[in-house]
């Protein structure tokens, strides 16, 4: 095995070597990894969904649910915990290893779990425990790679290092992709979704296996084996890192200052749009993707462009300037990308006036990011149906079951609770049917029109949208390496990383849409990120200091 | 350089040209519960 250490000194203007290359491709390999688990797991959640969810019934759904939603939302911020303090006591090396063995097994074995028709529950009980562990490793591998490789990066490029882990959301994507698009193309759809939906998980073997062989070959980052040769190593990371007042603030500081708005800027720049186009504007999903995957094309390499710029202005301008504009052009933005995708809809939400009336108490705020919850006031049931179908409206206090009014016709909405299932499906057709019969005669469209779509302009809106996701994201790995020590980096980093993308971010679509059904209004939801990305932008701006020019060997 | 960015870009065009062939896939990244069925799916997706 090579022991050749990097130089950490490497002149400024000096190109890459060879040996630094690897660092990057073996690091990046790992989260490449991680974001083709997280696009099979989107893509392909109807077809697990029946495999091995859909004959258990209703309570065993629930929590099933529950703990589809822990792997996410529990589970990897534990991860983080778990594998930075084992990267900080034992190294990046080893931790890294770990985890991506971990992430590539789980994921490997949901290709070759029998279902539910084979093996009865135990097959929804192995794959959630699969998705578990997988989500645990997932919440070590970010900070590692971005440790081990910012650790590896010479004084001066740090940014531009690290800045190419963040281009690997976008290869997972189009892994997936072709992937998944390819096995189905060449298999059919009835084959790919009896059996042949198993090929994308099984091929992530490769990953694994070209994965696993390059960490093997490469060296303990300098910063690591130098404190571990001069015995400085902690004895106790997490206790440092969240026990010690001095630590605890910048972890905070991290999050609040740096992550969240990071996160919300990213999910509403990429996930949001998305849903924006083929949610409200009602674009269809396969013009919505490729209108996103040339975004994605155009926006991918700014990430590296303002990775390297912030090694000579400064990570906390650019990442301050991007939740700050973000913050600033989201309305704006997604009024003009109504404007050009569903121009009809445009028209009619400002032509024709729809109010909700109804008691409050019957309306809830419909905040449901597991999927379990039902919501079947008469209220929660009318502002469903208007939102799914883009309704801009009023709310209007009243007695008695909630009615739509749409210009002079009234739609009285019913309650679900208690009713027999077909009672209720047929009332909830009929009311359906009333409610949007009457939308249609006051022009708001089924669909958006593709000829009257303004292409271009679309896309213009969604490229600048992720550049703002490349402001924030590119600099930001670079930027929580530097503000810890290193013998507490791993772990310190990686939870603010981890709560800041997995919580603020992770909930910004229920949140948003559950903003959407309260207030009547489709734009409404865009408030979430917007405040955080402002949160984010003020104590950014007051607390959190420029890290560039910091040496990350200093505390050591 | 230049090997990685005709490499990005024939990667992105292989993706794009799966895409138009037949693209009505879920994009949105991984789900935060069970899809068991199709009204569920929509109900979790949908406002």
């Amino acid at each position: 095995m090579a022991t050749a250490t990097l130089p950490a000194s490497s002149a400024k203007g000096t190109p890459m070597t060879k040996e630094e290359k690897k660092v990057i491709f073996a690091s990046s390999l790992g989260t490449v990894f991680e974001w083709y688990d997280f696009y099979l797991y989107g893509t392909l959640a109807v077809i697990i969904g029946k495999q091995f969810f859909s004959a258990l019934d209703p309570n065993s759904q629930v929590i099933f649910s529950l703990l589809a939603f822990a792997a996410g939302f529990i589970v990897r911020p534990f991860g983080a915990l778990v594998f930075g303090r084992l990267g900080d006591m034992i190294g990046r090396k080893y931790t890294f290893l770990v985890t991506i063995l971990i992430m590539g097994l789980s994921t490997f074995i949901v290709g070759i779990l029998p279902t539910y028709s084979a093996i009865g529950v135990a097959a929804p009980i192995i794959l959630i425990g699969l998705r578990l562990l997988q989500g645990l490793a997932l919440g070590g591998e970010y900070g590692g790679a971005a440790t081990y490789v910012a650790e590896h990066a010479p004084h001066g490029k740090r940014g531009a290092f690290t800045s190419w882990i963040q281009t690997t959301a976008t290869l997972g994507l189009f892994l997936s992709l072709i992937v998944i698009l390819g096995t189905r193309t060449a298999i059919g759809e009835e084959a790919f979704a009896d059996w042949g939906w198993r090929i994308p998980f099984l091929v992530s073997i490769f990953l694994l296996a070209i994965s696993v062989w390059i960490r093997l070959s490469m060296n303990e980052s300098p910063a690591f084996k130098k404190m571990k040769e001069e015995g400085k190593t902690s004895k106790a990371p997490l206790t440092e890192s969240f026990g010690q007042w001095k630590n605890l603030k910048i972890v905070i500081l991290a999050l609040v200052g740096l992550t969240m708005g990071q996160a919300v800027v990213w999910y509403t720049g990429q996930f949001y749009a998305l849903f924006f186009l083929t949610g409200p504007l009602k674009v269809d999903g396969a013009t919505a993707n490729i209108l996103i995957a040339v975004a994605l094309l155009i926006g991918t390499p700014f990430f590296i462009l303002f990775g390297s710029l912030s090694d000579k202005i400064g990570r906390k301008p650019i990442i301050m300037a991007g939740c700050l504009i973000a913050a600033l052009t989201y309305f704006p933005l997604f009024r003009a990308l109504t404007e050009a995708a569903n121009p009809d809809l445009a028209k009619a939400q400002a032509a024709s006036s729809v109010t909700v009336v109804a008691d409050p108490k019957e309306c809830s705020f419909q905040f449901n990011p597991t999927g379990v919850a039902k919501f079947t006031s008469s209220c929660d049931i009318a502002k469903q149906v208007l939102a799914a179908n883009s309704v801009s409206y009023e709310n209007v206090a009243g007695t008695g079951p909630a009615k739509i009014k749409i210009g002079d016709k009234e739609i009285e909405s019913y309650s679900s609770k208690g009713l027999p299932a077909d009672e209720a499906k047929a009332k909830d057709a009929a009311f359906k049917k009333a409610t949007i019969d009457e939308l249609r005669a006051h022009g708001y469209p089924a669909k958006a029109d593709p000829a009257k779509m303004n292409k271009p302009m679309i896309i213009a809106i969604l490229t600048l949208l992720v550049i703002y996701v490349t402001m924030v994201y590119g600099p930001i790995a670079a930027m929580l390496v530097e503000m810890f020590p290193t013998r507490i980096r791993y772990t310190s980093m990686s939870l603010p990383y981890h709560i800041g993308n997995g919580w603020f971010g992770g909930l910004l679509p229920a949140t948003g849409l559950a903003i959407v059904a309260q207030t009547g209004n489709m734009y409404n939801g865009l408030w979430y990120p917007i405040i955080f990305a402002t949160i984010t932008f003020v104590v950014g701006m007051l607390f959190v200091k420029e890290t560039k020019d910091v040496d990350i060997y200093a505390k050591d | 350089m230049w090997k990685i960015v005709v490499g990005f870009l024939v990667f992105a065009a292989l993706a794009m040209w799966l895409l138009s062939k037949g693209g009505d896939v879920d994009i949105s990244g991984e789900k935060h519960g069970i899809d068991v069925a199709p009204h569920a799916a929509s109900s979790a997706s949908n406002p």
